[in-house]
């Protein structure tokens, strides 16, 4: 992983507002509560985990080799991660326009906008879910309004495979791709965009040379989150999936629940902190941890 | 009769009930500095930002060179525009920054590379190409910014309140730069300043704009000396404004009698005024003298004396208990019993005085 002190390229100015590193820990004595409550509840059952995965049933590493070489779990792995892939691509996708809006409508009809997301987010979660269901079904309102309308004869499936699922979660994670990304393009002065527009720059090279470049940060903050949350995500492919298209959040519950493996299920839930935590690293390492916003409100 | 370049004809913008623009008729010439000065909300922006394209405006018409502006998006405009704000892409480096309009134009790299390197030297800026915009000073972004815009060598160049955020003396110094690169390209400016002294110093004409109207527009000195309306004389430098009433006209000249009854004559009349009617009579401070041995003017008492170097600025009493403003060079030889609290006689030749409706 990223080794060596964290590295920005060296300009012939001292980049401003950064604090001086040495006083950083200054504070430590007020988050020594907030650590501790980690370490008991967070830090304490991970290792108990990770220590059952190396144990059970036998010492040693053989339930991350089983992990890695039998295609019934490869496959769920490539399930997680074309899911996680795909969601995410397609809540950018749809998210974006949506963020855009939510930046340049004027302030009531935003609000407006806002709340239906937020609506929408605080409504629950397997609510939600089964209401897609009936929307998806073979005999449900999207199938019957296309065959309607003549577009198809048989119903589409789907529903219990992986276009269901996907559809299902990019739902749930289009908020998470929206509130960063509205972030970033609302710190964007609008006098940028027509600077572009007077140096003749017309719509599209105005999103893709200005626009875009510029929402970069909150399009890698938001993708990171759907990502990583999509990758452990259980109600949603566990509804709208079907056997399989498994993921790697109900194969650790079936290990775990049905097959009463922890040795496996462990490993399992290990593979899957180490993915997030190393796609964490990665964004700290590009994109620094709390800087999330444009990268020219200077 | 030529065709004026730019030929801005009755603009007016609304939003909603807010009248932002009224009635903006305006020739420019190819070449010319023109500056549209004025308080903040008198239009100024607005009537920029209707030959940007950014806000069409609701009447009129804009022609550039005979063809109207207006029907073109903004992007195929072709003018060059310096904001207000900084708004060089943070992105990019500053070369980028002077490529972008050229890159999508679809330009070769050879052209631009040549073309970026001679805009950078044009604004003073070699070898700052590699610099991000967040790497430079205000003033600095302000000159890569008007790089950019003459880089794809707009007709027009708009430039709204370009050095407002920056210090006097960087302002000073820029102000020169911007007159150098003028005369340089020749390109047509229209720059927008609330600031009259930035405006004096830069334009070849003012434009004085008022809630959304053009009062007058000219070189400085014309309007300076001769002010088509009160407005303008009083936005202007410096002014005094005596309330007076009219007794009579002839042609441009009037016989005016001020408060206290000092009768005045041949007073240079800028709007029809009928006899008896309250008026303003504006005099500069420069253009009054305090005597003490005279017995004509007016009679007035000293409140505060100012010593400005040059010159020194009284603060004088009339009798209708209106403070004026006097200002005497020190060379023309100040009597040297003119001190504060005594008593002095204020005079002024006649033809310092401009005459214009209501009194203020
Ligand atoms: N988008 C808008 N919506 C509503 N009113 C506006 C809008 N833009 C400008 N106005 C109004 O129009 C009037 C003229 O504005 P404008 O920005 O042209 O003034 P200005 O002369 O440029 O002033 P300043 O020197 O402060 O920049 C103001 O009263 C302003 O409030
Ligand atoms: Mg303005």
């Amino acid at each position: 992983m990223a080794h060596g002190p964290s590295t920005m390229p060296a300009h012939g100015l001292p980049a401003a507002g950064r604090a001086p590193s040495l006083r950083r820990w200054d504070g430590l004595g007020y988050v020594l509560p907030a650590f501790l409550l980690l370490a008991f509840f967070f830090v304490l059952p991970v290792v108990a985990l990770l220590l059952r995965s190396v144990l059970e049933p036998t010492p040693g590493l053989e339930n991350f080799a089983k992990l890695l070489t039998t295609p019934t779990y490869a496959q769920v792995f490539l399930n997680t991660f074309t899911v996680a892939g795909v969601v995410t691509l397609a809540s950018l996708l749809a998210g974006f326009p949506v963020a855009w809006l939510l930046a340049v409508l004027p302030g009531r009809w935003a609000a407006f906008l806002f709340g239906v997301i937020l609506l929408s987010m605080w409504t629950n979660l397997l609510a939600r879910t089964y209401a897609w269901m009936v929307l998806l079904q073979r005999t449900g309102v999207i199938n019957r309004a296309l065959m309607d309308v003549g577009l198809i004869d048989a119903p589409l499936p789907l529903i219990r495979n992986l276009a269901g699922v996907t559809i299902g979660m990019t739902y749930i994670m289009l908020p998470f791709v929206i509130l960063p990304l509205h972030a970033t393009l609302r710190a964007i002065d609008p006098a940028v965009l027509q600077a572009a527009s007077l140096c003749g720059a017309n719509r599209w090279q105005a999103f893709r040379r200005v626009l875009l470049p510029l929402s970069l940060p909150g399009v890698a903050a938001g993708s990171l989150m759907v990502f990583v949350m999509s990758l452990g995500y259980f109600v949603t492919p566990a509804l709208l999936g079907g056997a399989s298209t498994m993921m790697l959040a109900e194969l650790i519950a079936q290990l775990v629940q049905s097959l009463l493996d922890w040795g496996m299920g462990g490993a399992a839930a290990f593979v899957l902190l180490v993915v997030t935590l190393a796609l964490y690293a990665l964004q700290v390492r590009f994109l620094g941890s709390g800087r999330m916003t444009a990268g020219g409100a200077g | 009769m030529t065709r004026p370049f730019l030929d801005i004809k009755g603009i007016r913008k609304t939003f909603g009930p807010v009248v932002a623009v009224e009635d903006v008729t305006l020739e420019v010439a190819k070449g010319e500095f023109l500056t549209f000065l004025g308080p903040s909300g008198s239009g100024k922006s607005t009537t920029l930002y209707a030959i940007a394209g950014f806000q069409p405006p609701t009447s009129g018409e804009v022609l550039l060179d005979g063809r109207s502006l207006l029907a073109v998006p903004s992007h195929k405009r072709n003018i060059g525009m310096v904001f207000q704000r900084y708004t060089l892409f943070p992105h990019l480096s500053v070369a980028e920054n002077v490529a972008f309009p050229l890159r999508v134009r679809r330009r070769k790299d050879a052209e631009i590379d040549a073309k970026v390197a001679r805009m950078l030297a044009l604004v003073r800026l070699d070898g700052m190409g590699g610099r991000m915009p967040g790497q430079l000073s205000g003033g600095q972004q302000q000159r890569v910014a008007l790089a950019r815009a003459l880089a794809y060598d707009p007709p027009v160049l708009l430039m709204d309140e370009p050095l407002s955020a920056l210090d006097k003396k960087l302002r000073e110094k820029i102000q020169l730069e911007i007159r150098r690169i003028h005369k340089e390209t020749g390109v047509t400016i229209l720059y927008v300043t609330h600031d009259q002294e930035e405006a004096l110093r830069l334009s070849d004409r003012i434009a004085v704009f008022n809630r959304g109207r053009i009062e007058q527009t000219g070189t400085g000195r014309d309007l300076y000396e001769n002010p088509a309306t009160g407005f303008v004389a009083g936005f202007i430098g410096s002014s005094n404004f005596l309330p007076a009433e009219m007794e009579r006209g002839e042609g441009d000249a009037a016989a005016v009698r001020l408060p206290d009854g000092t009768r005045l004559t041949g007073v240079r009349m800028h709007q029809r005024l009928g006899a008896g009617e309250s008026c303003a009579l504006m005099v500069r401070p420069e253009r009054l003298r305090l005597e003490t041995a005279s017995t004509g003017g007016v009679p007035v008492r000293i409140d505060d004396v100012t010593y400005l170097g040059d010159s020194l600025h009284f603060l004088v009493q009339a009798p209708w208990r209106q403070q004026i403003g006097v200002r005497m060079p020190i060379a023309s030889g100040i009597d040297a019993g003119l001190t504060s609290g005594t008593e002095a006689r204020l005079v002024w030749p006649a033809s310092a005085g401009h005459l214009f409706a209501g009194a203020s």
